[in-house]
């Protein structure tokens, strides 16, 4: 798999369509330098995010995810991020009993606007992934070998 | 068990408005309950109520939409009940309620290590704080403290919350309510690679059986569970690790804010896997996050489906 | 699938940091891919047609673009393959600049980035699905929100085309701060003159409908069909009968009332119509400084009122509009100045604000178009304004320029020389920003022909001297300290976003900046569009304006909802929620979060079961992360497209 060795470790980011993917662009159009790591999921909606999602991608190996949407009252869709916030907060203590660092796994709010606040989020979530190294790994078959076979189910 | 006349006796008032009352028989061996579906006014004779009902009868009642259904339960079943009603699973005027207060029911598994190779279990009786188990021609004393289910030295509600006929006195829970989580804090105790490394281990004995899922009451898609679906396809059919881990976490998640600790799924698990530890730890985030319990009120809203605008528990991250 | 994928150079802007020949080479690799190719501008004209040839001659079912952010061209690429027989949401697009090329410089790692994120947008394609929308029936009325001069702009171009228009304004007459305007620049024609036909065309409009002293309460519905519960406030004082004639004013012994529309220069009275030109006309009582209100004694405005249309027991009321668009003309506040330590934090009278200076200067104004100081009433000799106050300065958060302050101290220098032959105006600035049209020429003659003394620098120090003010500053140009009497010092407060503008995007469902101001769709192609369907924004709400620019955008904002309104029938989005019925087992969890009610139960041969309302479903996707056994699934972001997503990045 592509993951730069020694260089990048594989962090997965949810976004909310209207914010925070939004912010990520702003970021781009003011060229604030970002670490690469990260690979951006669009979703419509913070509240689109099943918790479920980010303990599959955990469970396929990922060493990070992030998930970002619209500040609470912001939403695009009224409450999608308010739920959010319950199910996601859930998820950030369940985290631990299954043996995931806390760390490997954050929530946030950022703007459209906010392309600065966007490059500090992602400078700083790749810094701490970085810091707890790669994730423990489950044993067993590569999740490649599995998916394919899936893929090729339907 | 003392009440078990004064509930056959209540049961058989109620029947001829009822198509069936599910409880308790004797099953395959005097040491195993086994659910009791009564129909006719001589299959209440058979009806048992004690430490031996360990099923959550509140399992069979979704399957039952439409029906006049009666059902026995202890305090943990009754919380399905109730939790069933919340969510619109089942009509409050097709259930009637029997309860009774539940002093705890045996963890089988417990039984069989205490026994071990017994051989033919012949009678069971419990006496005082000890069952009591003829097998193989020897007399087994085993002290209820050491064979009672986990989830019973933690139970905050032994008596039926919610009950149109409640047979015998009212007792008052054997734990204080701080005590609940205690096992759980122990496991956390643990360094996180050794439970990530416990969880491995304890999944790759998972054989995809789908017990807990049957057992629990509160799987309630039934034929249309993620596990088996392609569209979604969450999951493949595969012997790994990976996907049977992902499946207890998918039931966990799908529980989270519902799960009333019944402990059905690890009963039912053939392989004793603590599953029950898993959906523990999600209510008593939810509980310390939302002052929450699962199937406690009827007209409550679980706390994943509502919202406030302002989260007194849950601190904005600071980045 | 046959999938074809094209990564775009983007002219430098990608080439520069990612290899894209190796990305089309890499991509040619992944499952379903047929055709892969880079070009150097894919949403150009070849651009496009290559992507329509490839498409015929390859016959290619699904098309990945690597390029910009799809906020930029997603629909523009959907046509073309449209265009090309394909349905449109079959198309995906990877974000290779925003999100690649544009924030890191090393050419591997982005390399390497830009080939997962085409590896995702490949894998979420094989499961994309065609989609059709659905048409549904339009109300035709538009709302805007705001009466300043943007919003009268849009309410009469709208009026004009057709269109029944709701004009809601908070204060008791629309005019907005243009009203308090004495005159414009670079014109120096008088303010009310230009405005006052246009709000008598308001108000005398037949397809326009005015809600003065108004605000919105509630906001629910979608693009073509909102609801809006507007909250009228009493104005004890029945609108049908009042005349305007003004002879409560004259009476009301309540005469220390403060007065807004005079920006606290001068009081009036509890009843008051808050200027000549007002519209509507009508008299409203401020309940703060009503005696009747306030005491229960008094009474005076009922007695002598002679349509007899005082009411001191109204209440607020509420009104529901049913629109079809809706545009934002909120507005702006200034930026509260007293903050700034160095100019007196308004313990000085005679400091004043910009738009008190106005007010001053105006001949309706409460001293008569006469320039006095408040404290003495005396007439000023020397006059110093200091610009940028709360504007380019991020020790008060306020970084942004409010872009017109430089051009209205202009014209108050020069309309002060023509007040007072004798007085000398300095002004204190730090860049001159004139870039409008005639702009320039207009600050050279108050420097040229009216003798204003342009001083490049900043006030470190304003204290009393006597019965005058000593303005200490600096000029950076002759590199000296400069120490000046002043009778009179006027701020050019800068422009902040108006009072309760987060509270109304909140309600409408759109985005706002750091500072309070709305955020268009996008910068250069949507400025009066917002990112929410149906609602559109007009002049300083989006950011602050002068007077030609909050025109133009309210002129822009009402052709938006006149083209919106030309068709009968809207399109739906289909991107909505679908639920696969013999999934559903009726639990009801999806109705209970839906935020908009789009999902209603139905009877499927006795069983209960969820559908939804696609018309109402705006394709946010809670419905589906809250139903366990997936039954409700919003498309195109499919639990199995966002699941491949995640496996196409992460398969260890």
């Amino acid at each position: 798999m592509p993951v730069l060795k020694g260089k990048e470790l594989r962090i997965v980011g949810f976004l909310c369509n209207w914010c925070s993917y939004g912010g990520a662009d702003t970021a781009g159009v003011g060229r604030f330098t970002q670490p690469t790591d990260l690979r951006i999921i669009r979703v419509p909606c913070s509240g689109r995010i099943d918790p479920l999602f980010i303990i599959k991608t955990l469970m396929n190996g990922a060493d990070g995810v992030l998930v970002s949407g619209c500040h609470p009252r912001d939403c695009h869709y009224a409450e999608g991020n308010f739920y959010a916030r319950r199910r996601l907060e859930v998820l950030h203590r369940f985290l631990p009993i299954l043996g995931f660092e806390p760390g490997r796994f954050e929530y946030t709010w950022v703007s459209a606007s906010e392309g600065q606040r966007w490059q500090q989020v992602v400078t700083r979530f790749t810094e701490q992934i970085h810091k707890l190294g790669p994730a423990p790994k489950i044993a067993g078959p590569e999740a490649s070998k599995t998916l394919r076979q899936m893929e090729a189910a339907l | 068990m003392k009440y078990q006349q004064e509930l056959k006796d209540s049961i058989r008032k109620a029947l001829p408005d009822l198509d069936v009352v599910i409880a308790w028989s004797s099953g395959f061996d005097p040491l195993h309950a086994t659910p009791h579906f009564i129909r006719r006014d001589e299959d209440i004779d058979r009806l048992e109520i004690g430490p031996l009902c360990v099923h959550n009868l509140a399992t069979y009642l979704p399957g039952l939409r439409g029906k006049k259904v009666g059902i026995v339960v202890k305090g943990c079943d009754s919380r399905s009940v109730i939790e069933l009603l919340q969510e619109n699973l089942i009509k409050r005027e097709d259930v009637t309620i029997f309860g009774f207060p539940c002093t705890g029911v045996v963890d089988q598994t417990k039984v069989r290590k205490a026994l071990g190779n017994a051989g033919r279990v012949d009678f069971c009786q419990v006496a005082s704080q000890t069952l009591v188990v003829g097998a193989g021609g020897t007399e087994h004393k085993l002290r209820l403290s050491k064979v009672l289910a986990d989830k019973c030295f933690s139970c905050q509600y032994p008596n039926a919350l919610l009950a149109d006929h409640f047979v015998g006195e009212k007792i008052s829970p054997s734990v204080a309510e701080e005590e609940g989580y205690d096992d759980l804090a122990a496991f956390e105790n643990m360094p996180l690679d050794e439970r990530f490394a416990f969880w491995q281990k304890e999944m790759d004995r998972c054989i995809r059986c789908y017990a807990c899922r049957n057992a629990c009451p509160m799987c309630v898609c039934r034929d249309h569970c993620l596990a088996e679906s392609r569209d979604p396809h969450w999951l493949s059919q595969e012997d790994n690790v990976r996907d049977k881990w992902m499946f207890q976490l998918i039931h966990a998640y799908h529980l989270a804010g519902r799960c009333t600790e019944c402990g059905e799924c690890q009963r039912a698990c053939p392989m004793d896997i603590p599953l029950l530890l898993l959906k523990k730890k999600m209510n008593k985030e939810i509980k310390e996050l939302f002052q929450y319990e699962a199937g406690v009120d009827p007209a409550a809203t679980p706390p994943l489906l509502s919202f406030k605008m302002e989260e007194e528990n849950i601190k904005e991250r600071e980045w | 699938m046959k999938i074809g994928v094209f990564v775009c150079h983007c002219g430098s802007n990608i080439e520069g940091t990612v290899d894209t020949a190796a990305v089309a080479a890499a991509a040619r690799e992944f499952p379903g891919v047929a055709f892969a190719t880079d070009t150097m501008y894919t949403c150009s004209e070849p651009g496009q047609e290559e992507i329509v040839t490839a498409i015929k001659e390859q016959q290619l079912d699904g098309v990945v673009v690597a390029s910009c952010t799809p906020r930029m061209h997603e629909q523009t690429f959907r046509r073309t393959v449209e265009r090309a027989g394909l349905n449109r949401y079959l198309f995906e697009m990877a974000n290779i600049r925003e999100h690649v090329s544009w924030i890191g410089k090393d050419r591997e790692a982005n390399t390497n980035k830009a080939i997962d994120l085409v590896r995702m947008s490949a894998a979420k394609l094989l499961h994309n699905r065609p989609l059709l929308s659905k048409k549904f029936e339009i109300n035709k009325r538009v709302l805007i929100i705001g009466g300043g001069v943007a919003g009268i702009q849009a309410a009469l171009d709208c009026a004009e085309g057709g269109l029944q228009v709701v004009l809601v304004e908070k204060t008791s007459s629309i005019g907005g701060k243009m009203a308090k305007l004495d005159k414009t620049f670079p014109t120096v024609d008088c303010s009310s003159c230009i405005l006052g036909p246009r709000m008598v065309d308001v108000a005398q409009h037949p397809n326009i409908t005015l809600h003065a002293y108004s605000e919105i309460d509630e906001v629910s519905g979608y693009v073509g069909n909102f609801e809006v519960k507007v909250k009228k406030k009493a104005t004890y004082v029945d609108w049908k009968k009042c005349t305007g004639c003004g002879v409560c004013m004259t009476k009301c012994p309540s005469r220390k009332a403060t007065d807004y529309f005079n920006e606290g220069i001068g009081k009036t009275t509890a009843i008051n119509i808050p200027f000549p030109q007002a519209i509507p006309k009508k008299a409203k009582i401020d309940a703060d400084f009503c005696m009747k209100l306030q005491k229960g004694k008094c009474g005076i405005c009922e007695k002598i009122c002679p349509t007899g249309c005082i009411d001191y027991s109204q209440q607020d009321e509420y009104v529901t509009e049913k629109v079809g668009a809706i545009i934002a003309a909120t507005g702006f506040d200034l930026f509260d100045w007293t903050v700034y330590g160095e100019y007196g934090a308004g313990r000085y009278p005679d400091v004043i604000t910009s738009l008190q200076y106005e007010r001053m200067l105006s001949a309706s104004g409460p001293t008569g178009g006469h320039i006095k100081r408040p404290s003495d009433g005396r007439e000023p000799k020397n006059v110093v304004f200091i610009q940028c106050v709360g504007s380019r300065d991020k020790s008060v958060g306020r970084p942004y320029c409010t872009g017109f302050c430089c051009m209205y101290t202009a014209k108050q220098a020069i309309l002060t020389k023509d007040h007072l032959p004798e007085s000398r105006s300095y002004v204190f600035y730090m860049d001159i920003r004139a870039t409008g049209k005639n702009y320039d020429e207009f600050t050279r003659r108050a420097m040229e022909e009216y003798d204003a003394k342009y001083i490049r620098g900043r006030v470190s120090m304003i204290y009393p001297k006597g019965d005058r003010l000593l303005v200490r500053g600096a000029d950076t140009l002759m590199g000296t300290q400069v120490e000046l009497d002043a009778d009179l010092v006027v701020l050019a407060v800068g422009a902040q976003a108006a009072a309760g503008a987060n509270q109304l995007a909140e309600k409408l469902r759109i985005s706002y900046d750091s500072y309070g101001f709305y955020m268009e769709g996008h910068p250069k192609l949507k400025p009066v569009e917002t990112n929410t369907a149906g609602v559109y924004l007009a002049g300083s709400c989006q950011g602050p304006k002068d007077i030609p620019s909050s025109v133009s955008q309210g002129s822009a904002a009402a052709a938006k909802v006149l083209g919106l309104f030309s068709k009968d029938k809207l399109e739906s989005d289909p991107q909505v929620s679908m639920v696969d019925i013999k999934r559903c087992i009726g639990c009801g969890k999806c109705m209970k979060t839906c935020p908009f009610g789009a999902i209603k139960e139905i009877d499927f041969r006795g069983m209960k079961k969820a559908e939804v309302i696609e018309t109402i479903c705006q394709g946010c996707g809670i419905c589906t992360s809250t139903c366990p056994q997936g039954a409700v699934q919003l498309q195109h972001f499919t639990d199995n497209q966002i699941l491949s997503e995640v496996n196409a990045l992460c398969q260890f």
